[in-house]
């Protein structure tokens, strides 16, 4: 199913430009994820995490597409032009790849060796007392950046993609108003 | 005028720039209408009206993305937030406040005993501010800045106060303060073909319709239509000097592909931004100078300074409209600026710049005012402070200090130039005055009305310092005009040349310097 530029300006949801079997195709996050649009750099491991803690962090992260959002520009780390919010907080641009690795591996033990579930099967409650102790740089045996600053780098990577759209706009009810609008959220 | 003839394919010219923000622009333009031949390199990509799409997301194209700066200190500069990346460098991505730096910021250590004093005072560069907010448009109301310098009125009328503004003023005025419109670099009306501002608050995102005065719809444009040429992804990786090392000759650069170019030019301006020029300062070592040019004294890369800057939230009854206006905001307060020592153990002048616009993300974005919501709590705050969020943010003075400073590290970019580390802390004169200024802001949204009220952390505004401007050559590195003491024909213009911060946005005082250094070396070029 394609679309078009206005579509995309006027649509209820967020679409990506995918390429599925050597067609440019408009599609949302949840179907990219449907039609196995492969990712890049992120492992299957990393997108089931990145998906269940974000969602944690900020509800409507996981089908505001925050694994293809995080999978397409880790995946132009060292072409300059990020659109990472990372690029502000003093991380060396060809370590991105490496502060999301250590981050998400580090957010998974942290869920086993509390809960014995990965991020994917935690209930709320217990997603958000794994967060509590990240955002407190109290998980034990965390390894990568400090636990609190990997907390904030990924709430705000989800906020982007949850609020920083213009579906995210109209969602609280803010006029976008745009002088050029984005084509593609990001 | 005519424009100025092609440049020849030996690549000598009259005039080279290194840097296509504000103070290179401003140079390029003006010698460039004097029929020279300029050229100007710029390491980063091309950019053009069109490339600046509405979003905070895709915003972050425009912020430094060259060779990375490794940062320390008590108050790190933020250089990637501050730095552009570019044809237009960070007055691309300008909040275009423009006020003025008050007389005494120009005489730090004579009346004070702390920093250093400028080689001019405000009365030298008074006219330049004049001149330049007439090239430009500068909206304002000079009659309500109470505390303004003298200056000619400004040419544009002030822009309006929206809901946000008017509700925070309330405490401004309960507490005995004032406020006055913001001096902006945005049209309140249409200006030289400029249309005038539609208050959608994307200033950070960029202003494609040219409202805001970024160099691509002033300076930079004006410089190409003299004739000035912009080559991009021109990485300058040393300026070479004559065997007197009196003069320089031109500069070695890398294109996109890695392949070296050499320049030679009657003079050469140093024009990107206080990190990185000071950084090829340093990394133009050579056997007459083995520290660096214009380092004699090793001074380069001393003196860095940063604003220290603190947020204020708040949530309001009343609507506020968070998303409407300038990203710099509606109002200023400047009242008590020219005390510094107001307060004991305290230093430093501050302004609150109130209102800024606010979109829901990004570093500045209302999601990031409170990190510590998140799951289900989140959702009900966005809805509310999208709505009711009122925030002002304090521009703090820094103290100009040799220990705070660019050096070189061991790592090297792609071209072999080795990287810039950036240190930078403040004195506990200074983190005493931003916060009494937290207090009073705290204090000041509770009597207008916040229902909660709260500060974000301590951040670097704005950079400046590391090639300071002084009259002693053993105690600066360029002369009031950013002439080089140590060589006739190197210039260096942006706010490296600060002796002080002041505690005001440095981008008014940038383009009068320029303006001034280009009158000067254009008598000898």
């Amino acid at each position: 199913m394609a679309y078009s530029r206005r579509d995309v300006l006027q649509g209820g949801g967020i679409l990506l430009s995918c390429v599925v079997a050597g067609q440019s195709l408009w599609l949302t996050p949840r179907a990219a994820h449907a039609a196995q649009v492969p990712y890049r750099v992120l492992t299957a491991d990393e997108v089931a995490t990145v998906q269940g803690l974000a969602e944690a962090l900020v509800p409507g992260a996981r089908e505001a597409g925050i694994a293809q959002y995080l999978d397409k520009q880790l995946a132009r780390a060292g072409e300059g032009d990020s659109l990472l919010m990372l690029k502000y907080l003093g991380v060396d641009p060809g370590d991105y790849v490496g502060f999301y690795r250590a981050s998400l591996a580090s957010a998974a033990t942290a869920a086993q060796n509390r809960h014995g579930k990965p991020w994917p099967e935690l209930n709320a409650r217990q997603a958000a007392a794994v967060l509590a102790a990240m955002a407190a740089d109290e998980v034990p045996d965390w390894s990568g950046p400090p636990a609190s600053f990997a907390f904030f780098v990924l709430r705000a990577d989800a906020a982007d993609v949850v609020y920083g759209t213009t579906q995210g706009f109209e969602r609280l009810g803010v006029p976008y108003m745009p002088h050029l609008a984005p084509a593609e959220p990001w | 005028m005519s424009p100025a003839p092609p440049i020849p394919a030996t690549e000598s010219v009259d005039l080279l720039v290194v840097g296509a923000g504000a103070a290179g622009s401003v140079v390029a333009a003006s010698a460039a209408r004097q029929g020279k031949q300029v050229l100007v390199l710029e390491a980063g990509p091309p950019r053009e009206l069109s490339d600046l799409i509405s979003s905070q997301i895709w915003a972050r194209r425009l912020k430094w993305s060259g060779g990375p700066v490794e940062e320390d200190g008590n108050l790190k500069v933020g250089h990637n937030f501050n730095a552009g990346w570019g044809t237009g460098g960070s007055a691309l991505h300008q909040y275009a406040v423009w006020p003025r730096l008050h007389a005494g910021d120009f005489k730090l250590h004579s009346n004070h005993g702390r920093g250093l004093d400028w080689p001019l005072s405000y009365d030298d560069l008074r006219p330049w501010y004049d001149k330049i907010q007439a090239e430009v448009g500068l909206s304002g109301d000079a009659a309500a800045e109470k505390w303004r310098p003298p200056g000619d009125a400004y040419p544009l009328p002030a822009l309006p106060v929206f809901r946000q503004g008017e509700v925070i003023a309330r405490g401004f005025a309960e507490r005995g303060l004032g406020t006055a419109p913001i001096p902006l670099a945005i049209t309140s009306q249409a200006f030289k073909g400029r249309p005038p501002c539609l208050f959608d608050g994307w200033c950070d995102a960029g202003c494609p319709i040219g409202a805001l005065a970024n160099p691509l719809v002033t300076y930079l444009a004006w410089a190409r239509g003299a004739g000035a040429q912009v080559r991009n992804h021109a990485t300058v990786a040393r300026v070479l000097h004559d065997a007197a090392g009196r003069r320089v000759t031109g500069v070695v650069y890398f294109d996109e592909q890695g392949e070296r170019h050499e320049v030679r030019a009657r003079a050469v301006v140093l024009a990107a931004f206080a990190v990185q020029t000071a950084r090829l300062l340093l990394a133009s070592t050579s056997e007459r100078y083995p520290a660096g040019l214009a380092n004699r004294n090793d001074l380069v890369g001393r003196y860095l300074m940063t604003h220290p800057a603190n947020s204020v939230y708040g949530l309001f009854l009343d609507e506020t409209e968070p998303h409407f206006g300038p990203t710099g905001g509606q109002l200023i307060c400047q009242d008590h600026y020219d005390d510094k020592s107001a307060v004991k153990g305290a230093f430093g002048s501050y302004q609150w710049l109130i209102a800024n616009a606010m979109k829901p993300n990004d570093l500045v974005g209302i999601a990031n005012t409170r990190p510590d919501i998140y799951g289900s709590e989140l959702a009900p705050f966005m809805q509310r402070a999208a709505r009711h969020m009122g925030n002002m943010v304090c521009v703090g003075e820094d103290i100009a200090r040799p220990e705070n400073r660019v050096t070189l590290t061991a790592r090297r970019d792609r071209f072999g130039v080795p990287l810039a580390l950036a240190s930078h802390s403040v004195t506990a004169e200074t983190d005493a005055m931003a916060r009494q200024a937290v207090a009073e802001g705290l204090a000041i949204f509770k009597a207008a009305g916040a229902t909660e009220a709260w500060a974000g952390p301590r951040f670097g505004m704005h950079i400046m310092g590391g090639t300071v401007m002084g009259e002693d050559p053993a105690h600066s590195v360029v002369d009031s005009y950013g002439r080089c003491h140590d060589l006739d024909n190197l210039y260096v213009a942006g706010s490296g040349v600060f002796a002080s911060s002041g505690a005001v946005n440095p981008t008014f005082t940038i383009h009068a310097l320029a303006r001034r250094t280009a009158e000067h070396l254009l008598q000898a070029l």
